[in-house]
């Protein structure tokens, strides 16, 4: 398991909206469920005083963390707000931000990004959907009624189609300790070299699963710098080529990122690639 | 979005960029009234946004003796089936030398990377892949204000000097139009200085609201109003019409479709949320394109309420099949709604896309 725990207090910024308001709620249910820590304090400008579901509203996420423990923030804001609440999160002193907010101006994420890790803050997202360990802790929107606890990593640049493969791991007996959402926009936080390398420190991890799509080049990158088993799926294959496919991150570039050559390259490196998602376990099981 | 090769060069020109000297018409006539302030040789370029247009025959050279009857024939063409509605006619140029020099995105480094090749021109792609070395690189994070002065020499190598400046402006374009890529390709050292002789802007979709623009013209009528109801929506060339939740499952579908060998017709993404409007408002458009014979619904997610979803497919009241997958919140209530009115629905993704393929073979 990686990037927190039970113990990881956490902050949501846009907590007021109608989606950071909901999604309080579900993630405290799964801290109540699990025995964790939770959401300890909302952010949104201007409602300090106010309460979503029990929770504490603040101004400011420096306001929040003066009486409040926590090293990680969830962000709800709108897209043209988010850059600056990264900012704001990193500039307060938390350590991980989790960006689930989507169409952001990329501009926004390349200077959000670059002033957090001036402040040593990592970035999940944005436009994803969080991280979910298995009875631990659930920082995002992901479903956590088809998680299940063990030694699988996954790592994705999708959310539903995580989903859709963390389910089939589930059905197959195969429990995860960590599924990282790391987004479908073209700059992001942390890559799949970021989360491989927290992977292979992490006892609990055996194998990871990632999940890719057309478009860049940091599936191939990451499974290069890791020693970790890896099994990769790559959506996209029937993509046409200069077509938008809903993440902007999906765009093909000049041919080298089209999901053909991606596999190819992925397996002259001697990761297993699933055609399907339903292959996913078969192959899991292959390697360990 | 991409803009217009005289609206980028409009742009850089704001930005202290030499650009060649012309003029825009929306007709041929208009040429007539510009010809006494045009140069004796003139070169008329088509507006349109298609790659490769000069070998698509839409660059045309001329003189004043033909440049309008020119413009006709220009006008009267298509390019890569695209009309012809607006030509540049600008300035040949006395080209001493062309080189080539573009600002993009660099998604590894999550930085800005500004490219620098001494040979510019249609062939620098061919460069790209016979000779890397040959395009020189600087990257560096978004929140510098201007391109170091070591990078610029970095960049020029044995290159002239004047061309330096010319980096300098183009980043400070591209930092504040919010593009994805800014190229000048090629930029041109001729008797009278340096000249940007084509230029290639490319705004980010996420800030035309920022940028002023409020018409994305990149999209085709459907896809506009897909966009409008927060879809998003791409047009293929099959049979089966597909609509699922969040980009990587909606591909994945498509991806599923063409192993079992069927084709989509067009795909939409539906995003969050699958209210009964929404979900009638995705299976009206993506049954309106006439090719498509069948419709796969493939929806999953924790607060997928599928009640919702089955309301939507039942009102929406077409005359394709609907093939339906839901996983989520009221599985139960959604599948009765479906199953009384005789909506086919497997377990899994992999069988919705079998029974599609069949019924569209």
């Amino acid at each position: 398991m990686i990037f927190g725990d039970k113990k990881t207090g956490v902050i949501v910024t846009g907590a007021t909206g109608h989606q950071g308001a909901f999604h309080i709620a579900l993630m405290n249910e799964y801290a109540k469920n699990v025995g964790g820590t939770g959401v300890v304090a909302g952010v949104t400008p201007g409602k300090a005083g106010q309460e979503v579901h029990g929770v504490p509203v603040y101004n400011s996420v420096r306001d929040a963390l003066n009486e409040h423990d926590a090293s990680a923030g969830v962000l709800f804001v709108p897209g043209f707000a988010a850059g600056d609440s990264i900012m704001e999160c990193a500039g307060a002193g938390l350590s991980l931000v989790v960006a689930i907010t989507e169409h952001i101006p990329v501009h926004d994420t390349m200077r959000a990004i670059s002033y957090a890790k001036m402040n040593d803050c990592n970035v999940i997202g944005p436009n994803c959907p969080g991280l979910l360990s298995p009875g631990e802790i659930k920082l995002g929107i992901m479903p956590a009624q088809l998680f299940s606890r063990g030694h699988i990593g996954v790592i994705s640049r999708s959310g539903t189609l995580t989903y859709e493969i963390v389910d089939e791991l589930t059905r197959a007996g195969l429990g995860q300790s960590t599924v990282v959402g790391i987004g479908g926009d073209p700059v992001i936080g942390q890559t799949f070299t970021d989360v491989l390398a927290k992977f292979s420190d992490d006892q609990k991890t055996k194998a990871v699963v990632i999940i890719g799509e057309v478009g860049g080049a940091l599936e191939e990158e990451g499974a290069k710098a890791t020693d970790i088993p890896i099994v990769a799926y790559i959506a996209g294959i029937s993509a046409p080529p200069e077509k938008r496919m809903g993440h902007a991150g999906a765009i093909i570039e000049g041919g080298e990122g089209d999901a053909r050559s991606k596999i190819e390259r992925l397996k002259a490196m001697g990761v297993q690639v699933a055609s399907r998602p339903s292959e996913v376990p078969r192959l899991i099981h292959h390697l360990i | 979005m991409k803009i217009l090769e005289y609206e980028a060069k409009k742009v850089l020109g704001e930005s202290g960029i030499t650009i060649p000297e012309g003029v825009l018409i929306r007709t041929p006539d208009e040429l007539t009234a510009h010809l006494p302030s045009l140069p004796d040789n003139v070169v008329l370029k088509a507006q349109v946004d298609v790659g490769g247009r000069g070998k698509a025959g839409g660059v045309l050279m001329a003189d004043k003796t033909n440049a309008v009857e020119t413009a006709k024939d220009l006008f009267s063409r298509m390019i890569k089936n695209t009309p012809v509605k607006e030509v540049l006619v600008e300035e040949r140029l006395d080209i001493i030398h062309e080189y080539y020099l573009s600002i993009a995105i660099d998604r590894s480094t999550r930085q800005v990377l500004i490219l620098f090749a001494d040979a510019g021109g249609v062939e620098i792609e061919k460069v790209a892949k016979e000779d890397p070395a040959a395009i020189r690189r600087a990257s560096l994070p978004l929140i510098m204000h201007d391109v170091p002065a070591f990078m610029v020499r970095d960049l020029l190598g044995n290159a002239p000097k004047e061309l330096g400046p010319v980096i300098n402006r183009l980043y400070h374009v591209f930092v504040k139009k919010d593009a994805l890529l800014a190229e000048i390709n090629p930029l041109v050292t001729t008797p009278r200085g340096v000249i940007a002789a084509d230029a290639k802007l490319i705004i980010d979709d996420n800030s035309l609201k920022r940028q002023g623009i409020t018409v994305n013209r990149d999209l085709s009528d459907r896809e506009r109003e897909a966009e409008r109801f927060g879809f998003s929506y791409v047009e293929l060339e099959g049979t089966i019409g597909v609509i699922g939740n969040g980009a990587g499952l909606t591909m994945s579908t498509l991806d599923l479709i063409e192993y079992y060998g069927g084709r989509a017709a067009n795909f939409l993404d539906v995003g969050g949320g699958a209210e009964q409007e929404r979900v009638m408002n995705a299976v009206r458009l993506v049954s309106s394109v006439p090719s498509v014979k069948a419709i796969v619904v493939n929806l999953l997610g924790g607060i997928t309420r599928c009640d919702e979803v089955a309301k939507g497919i039942i009102s929406a009241g077409i005359s394709q099949p609907v093939i339906v997958r839901l996983a989520g919140t009221n599985e139960e209530e959604g599948r009765k709604l479906l199953s009384d009115k005789g909506y086919q629905m497997p377990d899994t993704m992999e069988q919705v896309v079998k029974v599609a393929v069949e019924m569209t073979r």
